[in-house]
């Protein structure tokens, strides 16, 4: 065999190696940095959506609804830390419909999910503002969709009974479906006849005080 | 130098097919199913046929792809091989038949709904598959709305109350609204002939607000299929006769029963 030859077999071998060790090395690379992503991630939520602590805090029993098949949700007793506020209530059962299922078979709300705002408005209709983990994340279909919509409305539902109805923002804004079907440019009901029981502003509860036509819209309840 | 340098480059290029498949585009991703040749495009011009003009909508279209299977199912392509299939039964059995897209296109829900609703006495079916549940099921869907807030609770907290459309005027976000009923007992009726072809489905429909329903100003269903998760395609394909056959009788039967209620 002529020496150029060996030499240059010899190189291409070396290159084989180099290409290998490099390859390998990439490899780890990249599970390391899907390792330190999804660590990340974690520890973003946690700064994210950290436990709702409020001074009317008591512990009392909630119902929380989780699936029991891919096509069915049912309520499960929980207790919890929940406060007087009704806002902040909503928030914590929300809080732990995201983190606490029983098991990963049961979640109905991506992991990633985060409540960013909940607000309640005088005539009981509430405004749910999710970060976009609940589109992205959450199965396309109408099955899969209707599971996690319902998980929502009936958690919401059965511990705050006074309120109406629900609403749903992505990042403050309205979007047209949850991940390709459900229709999240409406409201849905929650307790359709419930009582009036939230704060009214004077002006609507005093009917002597008709509002002006240039009357600004009520701030809601945060 | 130059020869470790240049095949290690080959081996980096190599490598890239290792990268995972949401990285790059997995090949699974393009193997669309062949499209049948483009026809015509759908009209708003309103059908001239007499009886109810039945107006099929595949699900998604174009970058909406929909559901994705691993095993490379697409949703947006199986709707549409389900749909052709449906409009050849439908046909036979002389209903006249629109399709909102028939070929890779991605028709807005307003579009879609303005082809629906320049027809009198239409009837709407949006397909669907799912990417969970039992495989081999099938559910029908009808659009349920929520409750209007009471005019005096709206009175009470100031609240915006709901605006009703000018006599003879529909409001188009609420166009369903009126059909709740018939579109209730329409998916009904397919879902009975559903539930004796596709084993373990449910027998009633269900009420869930479904986007492509709500500016339908007709009886308007969404029937969703399980699942893109099967791990053989084409096993959805073999869905389409049953599926056909079913949608056929359900249309001839909400028909029969819409003539005989009128009379």
């Amino acid at each position: 065999m002529p020496r150029n030859l060996k030499i240059a077999l010899g190189v291409l071998a070396i290159g084989v190696l180099v290409g290998l060790i490099s390859l390998r090395g990439l490899h780890t690379r990249m599970q390391h940095l899907a390792e330190t992503q999804a660590a990340e991630e974690k520890a973003r939520r946690e700064v994210l959506a950290p436990p709702i602590v409020t001074p009317t805090d008591i512990k009392a029993k909630a119902q929380v609804f989780w699936a029991v098949a891919p096509d069915r949700i049912a309520p499960v007793e929980v207790e919890l830390e929940l406060s007087a506020d009704p806002v902040q209530r909503a928030k914590q059962v929300l809080h732990s419909l995201i983190e606490d299922p029983p098991t990963n078979d049961q979640r109905t709300v991506p992991a990633d999910a985060t409540v960013l705002a909940f607000y309640i408005l005088p005539d009981g209709t509430a405004i749910a503002d999710f970060s976009d983990a609940l589109t992205s994340e959450t199965p396309s279909g109408i099955i899969s969709e209707q599971v996690t919509l319902s998980s929502i409305t009936r958690t919401l539902a059965i511990n705050l009974p006074g309120l109406r109805r629900l609403k749903i923002l992505i990042h403050g804004q309205e979007v047209d479906t949850l991940a390709g079907h459900v229709d999240l440019t409406g409201y849905f009901d929650l307790n359709p006849n419930a009582p009036l029981q939230f704060p009214v502003p004077p002006a609507a509860a005093n009917p002597s005080s008709s509002p002006s036509p240039t009357q600004q819209p009520r701030k809601p309840t945060r | 130098m130059v020869a470790i340098i240049f095949v290690a480059s080959v081996f980096m290029l190599a490598a890239r097919p290792l990268l995972p498949a949401n990285v790059l585009g997995h090949p699974l991703a393009q193997q669309d199913i062949p499209m049948q040749p483009p026809q015509a495009t759908p009209s708003l011009q309103a059908a001239p046929s007499a009886g109810p003009v039945i107006v099929l909508d595949p699900g998604h279209g174009g970058t909406d792809t929909g559901a994705r299977g691993e095993s490379g199912a697409v949703e947006k392509d199986v709707v549409l091989e389900f749909a052709r299939s449906v409009r050849g039964e439908l046909e036979r059995q002389g209903f006249h038949v629109v399709m909102t897209r028939n070929d890779d296109s991605n028709p807005s829900y307003d579009d879609r709904a303005a082809i629906a609703n320049a027809n009198r006495d239409a009837l709407f079916i949006t397909f669907h598959i799912s990417s969970t549940g039992s495989v081999g099921t099938a559910r029908s869907y009808f659009y349920q709305f929520w409750t209007p807030i009471p005019a005096v609770v709206a009175a009470t907290t100031g609240a915006q109350p709901s605006t009703p459309a000018a006599p003879g005027l529909t409001v188009w976000e609420e166009a369903q609204r009126p059909h709740v009923d018939a579109s209730h007992r329409f998916a009904d009726a397919l879902q009975a002939e559903i539930s004796q072809r596709f084993p373990n489905s449910p027998s009633r429909s269900i009420g869930v607000a479904i986007r492509g329903l709500r500016s339908i100003d007709s009886p308007a269903v969404a029937i969703e299929i399980s699942s893109v998760s099967v791990s053989d395609p084409n096993s959805l394909t073999a869905l389409a006769a049953p599926l056909a056959t079913s949608i056929a009788q359900g249309v001839t039967a909400f028909h029969s029963a819409s003539l005989t209620g009128s009379k």
